[in-house]
């Protein structure tokens, strides 16, 4: 039962090497050979033909709209199932909050509530800068092009400092379960299956509910496993990271936590870093609506595409999640080795959001170039 | 326990396969390209027609300015073509050139402008190679390695020639979907990075092909 949930573990682990290897993919893809990308999977080349198919259909729908309003809620629809299959293809959005949300242990609803909130953010940007530049301002496509590389670079580096802050606290997070393994070895071996076995009960408890004496046990673990006797005072009560100690807190919700402004703050650093960085295809449907004199039209389907989006990123944030409450779960079950095995995980997922950060940064990746012909 | 672990893991693992370096198509260009030889039978060039789909042409008009609505004369789109070939410089006007096995390669654009057929725009240019090439078997590739242009061949007669020795045929051939061989290779790409005489790639390129035997 321990072997394969180490197996298991190391599953999740191979979950953070996928992720890089497609960040090393992204770096020999500029140098190399041009990677025939279009189709990884037979699924992949369906997805990007049906998102191509949706895209196209777009311009048919908003000049149908001019003559016939039935066509706007086709517009719309159309608009939405587009965001659903434009999310599931490449973009750093749903990478970086997945990461996120796995580094930063955050909860299923909050990385639902995070999706949806970058997703939004993204829409708006895409009107403001349409609005500004091009309604208002009567630019040409060249400096919309400069302002959206402009607000790129910006979203990029926000998600560098991000994740460089993610790295630093949970690479101490990391030292600090190393050098509690290593303290825990020499004295604790006969204590050492107790905490396992009310761990597992621990485990089974998150499932069916808080029970008060499940929850007195975890107190006491807590200041078992020495909160009080570390001086750093990061494992049980930081309040900053809520970090539980090795088998301590199940990550459960902990709704006082979760209300508190700083863990909202954070999250929403990080969405509206990702946010920031305006859709190109949002951008183009906007203009195009607009030389169609249906601006407004546009707008309304930039925002549903966004939910169409959000709809996506939030299941593969939830997968994330779930992926990581399984882990965490798991490694509740295996003394010392497992919570090294959490602090690697984070570690390796706040690595992903420096490197996908600073990919995205050199433009080796999702390099979605509105100024291709117009820069 | 484990099953569930597997799943989660497996669709986990999907999700992120499809997180390549790759961006989605936002332009469509259909093209015509013209071969273009000199009297002594060398290839001198390639003499493109890029129509941009609607929605893209909307985009690149943005704030240009014309004084008949609805129309644009070459003139008022002399600037934006400009632009256009600048800006292409950077994606090496995404046409290679391969004569005999050797990589022949292009100088700067010359005779280009834009033209505005509604809706669409359409961008002429004629690209030179450095030095003429004479090759039994030429390939011009056309394609964008980041796919955020997808490119396609002209429904009527999208290749020609000009000038070319009587002898001389072309044909061509479409992107295709990868053959399951391929796909396993596709697969080991990150392990097996690709030596630098591979054609690999462009098994995914619209390929122009003028044999001159």
């Amino acid at each position: 039962m321990t072997g394969s949930r180490a197996v298991s573990l190391t599953v999740m682990a191979a979950i953070l090497i996928a992720g890089a290897i497609g960040i090393a993919s992204a770096w020999s893809a500029p140098f190399g050979a041009p990677h025939p990308s279009t189709a990884t999977s037979s699924l992949t080349g369906w997805i990007f033909a049906e998102q191509a198919a949706f895209y196209r259909s777009l311009s048919g729908f908003i000049r149908a709209s001019k003559e016939d309003g039935a066509a706007m809620w086709e517009l719309f629809g159309t608009s939405f199932v587009y965001g659903v299959f434009h999310a599931v293809g490449p973009g750093h959005g749903k990478a970086v909050i997945s990461s996120y949300v796995v580094a930063n242990e955050e909860t299923w609803r909050r990385g639902v509530v995070l999706s949806f909130v970058s997703a939004a953010i993204q829409s708006v940007v895409a009107i403001i800068v349409v609005a500004i530049a091009a309604v208002l301002l009567g630019a040409t496509a060249k400096a919309i092009g400069l302002t959206v590389h402009l607000v790129e670079i910006i979203s990029y580096a926000l998600v560098i400092l991000i994740g460089l802050r993610l790295l630093y606290v949970k690479g101490r997070g990391f030292l600090i379960a190393c050098r509690e393994l290593t303290r825990r070895q020499a004295p604790e071996l006969a204590l050492a299956a107790a905490p396992a076995a009310i761990a597992l009960s621990a485990a089974t408890f998150q499932l069916s509910g808080q029970r008060p004496g499940a929850l007195a046990m975890r107190g006491g673990q807590c200041q078992v496993d020495g909160c009080t006797a570390h001086v750093q005072g990061f494992h049980c009560h930081d309040g900053h990271d809520h970090h539980e100690s090795a088998w301590g807190h199940a990550h459960g919700p902990e709704p006082a936590a979760l209300a508190g402004a700083g863990g909202w703050q954070r999250g929403l650093a990080a969405v509206v870093a990702v946010g920031l960085r305006p859709c190109s295809g949002a951008i183009i449907v906007l203009i195009f609506a607009l030389a169609q004199g249906l601006f407004w039209t546009g707008v309304g389907a930039t925002l549903i595409m966004g939910l169409g989006t959000a709809a996506t990123v939030a299941a593969i944030a939830t997968v994330a999640v779930s992926g990581r409450g399984l882990a965490s779960r798991i490694a509740r079950t295996r003394a010392g080795l497992g919570m090294l095995g959490m602090r690697a995980i984070e570690v390796g997922a706040a690595a992903l959001i420096v490197a996908f950060g600073i990919l995205l940064l050199a433009g080796y990746m999702a390099s979605e170039q509105l100024w291709m012909f117009t820069g | 326990m484990i099953k569930r672990t597997c799943c989660f893991c497996a669709t986990f693992l999907l999700l992120l396969s499809v997180n390549r370096a790759q961006a989605h198509p936002h332009v469509w260009v259909t093209f015509h390209s013209e071969v273009l030889y000199a009297a002594d039978d060398t290839m001198t060039g390639v003499r493109h027609a890029w129509t941009f789909d609607d929605m893209f042409s909307a985009y690149a008009l943005q704030g240009t300015s014309h004084a008949r609505k609805g129309q644009y004369t070459r003139e008022e789109l002399a600037s934006l073509a400009q632009t256009n070939v600048d800006s292409l410089k950077e994606y090496d006007y995404f046409t290679y050139a391969r004569a005999d096995g050797k990589k022949p390669k292009f100088a700067e654009p010359v005779d280009y402008w834009l033209e505005y057929k509604n809706p669409s725009l359409i961008l002429h240019f004629t690209l030179p190679l450095k030095a003429p090439a004479a090759a039994k078997a030429m390939q011009i590739e056309v394609y964008d390695p980041s796919i955020f242009v997808d490119f396609e061949f002209a429904k009527d007669k999208p290749v020609s020639l000009s000038g070319a020795p009587p002898q001389c045929l072309t044909t061509y051939a479409l992107p295709h979907q990868p053959t399951a061989a391929e796909q396993a290779q596709l697969s080991q790409l990150d392990a097996v990075p690709l030596d630098r005489s591979s054609t690999y790639g462009e098994t995914f390129a619209n390929k122009i092909l003028v044999k001159c035997p």
